[in-house]
């Protein structure tokens, strides 16, 4: 503790630490971001990474990135910025949970938020992202658009909130057309392209005619597959996915990882913040069904109807799809 | 041996020398690129390594700890004539052990630790020993079933963190986190480091004093110059000394896994390790696989990745150049010991 207090002493007097120009009054907003993969993903870091450059343009924050792989780095690299006196470090991940819980304590005027998680302490909040809404919806498509009444889930690993989203996506679907089954699978890691690829084929020759698929990396190769075959339709997730393969996608159920950063970074920044667990979903625009427009006219109207109007009530925050109503 | 030590004391250290200019090079060429930031790199480098209290014990000696073990490990194999590189594999195998006892036995205290360590010990052996019975036996090269071993030693653990060892809300793909009584005791006044430490330099001096001074260690050396001439001298059984060399080995190597476990992570995760099993190869090769050397080779190693996590940090340099630049490293000790090995052959 000691120790620390020398570090941040330290750390405070000399500022040139963060390679972004510093703002000119006072003591500079600094926020930090710990990813455990690389930011040229186009997906989970890639947002992130855009998301700590928006609260750097907008808050005028002085940021710092580093990707991180073990669990003994997450909790260097987490106290190494709290000794550096950052107001805000995000970790981008359930796995950063254990890791920020044991550092808080130390660095009391650090606050910490963990995304996809559900953990609080005085300084560390959880992001929890709701996809159920948006994969609802998904699932409402996808259960009209079937021909064969087959479906597919391909996940990267069984983690919660990616099994809450299939959960979802298959409520939505039982809810237009009871007769849909469902073949489930996971990968077992999320950057195996050929093994995502793998897994579609096999869903493709169960029959199954529509895939929603969770995979970061992985998934890319659900879009080769379903590109090549021409027998399935491939729903994305987490970031935008329409333009890997426009002729086969129906939509995506994005996060707007930027938005929901700057949504926390804003409160820390304006001193409001308090530690809980912040659900992001459908009613923030966080989480949302994104349809692919070139692929738009081949959805009949009524569906279409039928979804915005269920999207105006879940932004309205009137409907649930967990309850139903 | 002995006649040509001066004058290999005398290249490794123009060995280091050269490694150290092309590194110095290759962050200069970088920082240049990056447009007038060199100076910037290169403070977070030495703060972030070695040029503060803060950073030497809690980022570059903590790393430093698993470098000194299995660099010890494969220290020891290269100079038996045992081809281990499977570091790796043995350390999520003790790292696995440790967990498992570390958490069946959750009264903590000093029985504990010592029974979670001895376990990880025993379980890199174990790992290590599945490679030496392949060997003695059936003649299966070890530098081929120990990098497979690797690979199931990492699927294995991924099965338990989601299988028998997982938490209890099987949630998370880990295990429960360790109590305060079973974890090592952290050293006062340096942050994270840990007693782990004064293991590792305690069993890297010993294995360097076995080497120099014990009749096994005349035995390993003797069968690693030359299994043939040692065999036929009568005096060495090679069989057993390389079996012993495998299980010492992965003995060291699955106690870094479990000082990590005891000591930094307190729970069994998938990513346990950033490959301290393979970076040890190049740390026990730059020592002259000397484990005496080893000390310093791993903190170097330690410090330049704590170093490379700093300049990401600090001066924005991306990850994917500090890779470059650390592998830039790696390749000029082995070019550096290819020349040594012309300038030896002349």
């Amino acid at each position: 503790m000691l120790l620390a207090l020398a570090a941040l002493a330290c750390g405070r007097g000399d500022a040139p630490a963060g390679a972004d120009a510093t703002p000119a009054a006072g003591k500079p907003f600094r926020v930090a971001l710990l990813t455990p993969g690389p930011i040229s993903d186009q997906s989970w870091n890639g947002g992130a990474y855009a998301g700590l450059l928006r609260i750097r343009d907008s808050l005028g924050a002085t940021v710092s990135h580093i990707q991180t792989k073990t669990p003994a780095e997450f909790e260097e690299q987490f106290r190494q910025y709290g000794a550096q006196g950052y107001d805000l470090v995000f970790g981008h991940g359930f796995e950063f949970q254990d890791a920020a819980k044991r550092v808080a304590g130390d660095f009391p005027k650090t606050i910490y938020v963990i995304t996809s998680a559900t953990t609080t302490a005085d300084n560390v909040a959880g992001i929890s992202f709701g996809f159920s809404d948006a994969s609802y919806l998904a699932g409402m498509i996808a259960g009209t658009m079937t021909k064969s009444n087959i479906l597919g889930t391909i996940g990267g690993t069984e983690l919660p909130p990616v099994k809450e989203s299939f959960a979802a996506f298959a409520r939505g679907a039982h809810a237009v057309n009871p007769r849909v089954t469902i073949v489930a699978s996971f990968i077992g890691n999320w950057d195996d392209v050929s093994a995502g690829k793998e897994q579609a084929l096999a869903q493709i020759g169960r029959g199954a005619d529509v895939i929603f698929q969770n995979a970061d990396a992985a998934g890319l190769g659900v879009f080769q597959a379903a590109r090549e075959t021409k027998k399935a339709l491939v729903i994305g997730s987490n970031s935008n996915q329409n333009a890997i393969a426009p002729e086969v996608t129906i939509g995506s159920v994005a996060i707007d990882l930027p938005h929901a950063f700057l949504t926390v970074a804003r409160e820390v920044h304006d001193k409001h913040f308090k530690a809980r667990v912040i659900t992001l979903g459908a009613s923030t625009d966080v989480v949302t069904l994104v349809l692919n427009p070139a692929f738009a006219s081949r959805i009949p109207a009524p569906l279409m109807h039928t979804v915005d109007s269920l999207r105006a009530e879940m932004k309205a925050g009137r409907f649930s799809e967990s309850t139903g109503h | 041996m002995s006649v040509h030590s001066a004058a290999r004391g005398d290249i490794t250290r123009r060995r280091i020398g050269a490694a150290a200019l092309i590194a110095g090079v290759v962050l200069l060429a970088l920082a240049v690129t990056h447009g007038g930031t060199a100076s910037l790199a290169l403070t977070a480098l030495w703060r972030g390594s070695l040029g503060t209290w803060y950073a030497l014990t809690s980022a570059t000696l903590v790393r430093a700890v698993p470098l000194m073990l299995t660099g010890t490990a494969v220290a020891l194999a290269f100079r038996g004539g045992v081809f281990n590189i499977g570091a790796e594999g043995q350390l999520l195998a003790g790292a696995a052990c440790a967990a498992a006892v570390a958490l069946g036995l959750p009264s903590g205290g000093a029985f504990t630790v010592v029974a979670a360590l001895g376990a990880g010990a025993v379980g890199g052996a174990a790992w290590a020993g599945i490679a030496a019975v392949l060997r003695t036996r059936f003649g299966v090269l070890e530098v081929i079933s120990t990098i497979m071993l690797n690979y199931v030693a990492l699927h294995a653990v991924s099965w338990l963190v989601r299988g028998p060892l997982q938490e209890p809300t099987h949630a998370y793909p880990q295990t429960l986190t360790i109590t305060d009584a079973t974890r090592l005791w952290r050293i006062p006044g340096a942050g994270r480091l840990h007693a782990g430490l004064l293991i590792a330099l305690l069993l890297a001096l010993a294995a360097g004093w076995a080497l120099r001074h014990t009749a096994a260690g005349f035995r390993l050396i003797a069968t690693g110059d030359n299994r043939a001439a040692a065999a036929s001298a009568g005096l060495v059984d090679v069989a057993a000394t390389t079996t012993h060399a495998f299980l010492a080995s992965g003995a060291l190597a699955g106690l870094a896994g479990a000082v990590e476990v005891l000591g930094v992570t307190f729970a069994l995760y998938e990513d346990i390790s950033p490959g301290y099993g393979y970076t040890a190869i190049a740390v026990a090769l730059l020592a002259g696989l000397d484990p005496w050397k080893v000390v310093a080779s791993a903190v170097l190693f330690a410090a330049l990745e704590a170093g490379a996590g700093a300049m990401q940090r600090d001066a924005g340099i991306p990850s994917t150049v500090v890779t470059a630049v650390e592998a830039m490293l790696i390749l000029a000790v082995v070019a550096a010991q290819a020349m040594r090995r012309r300038t030896a052959a002349t």
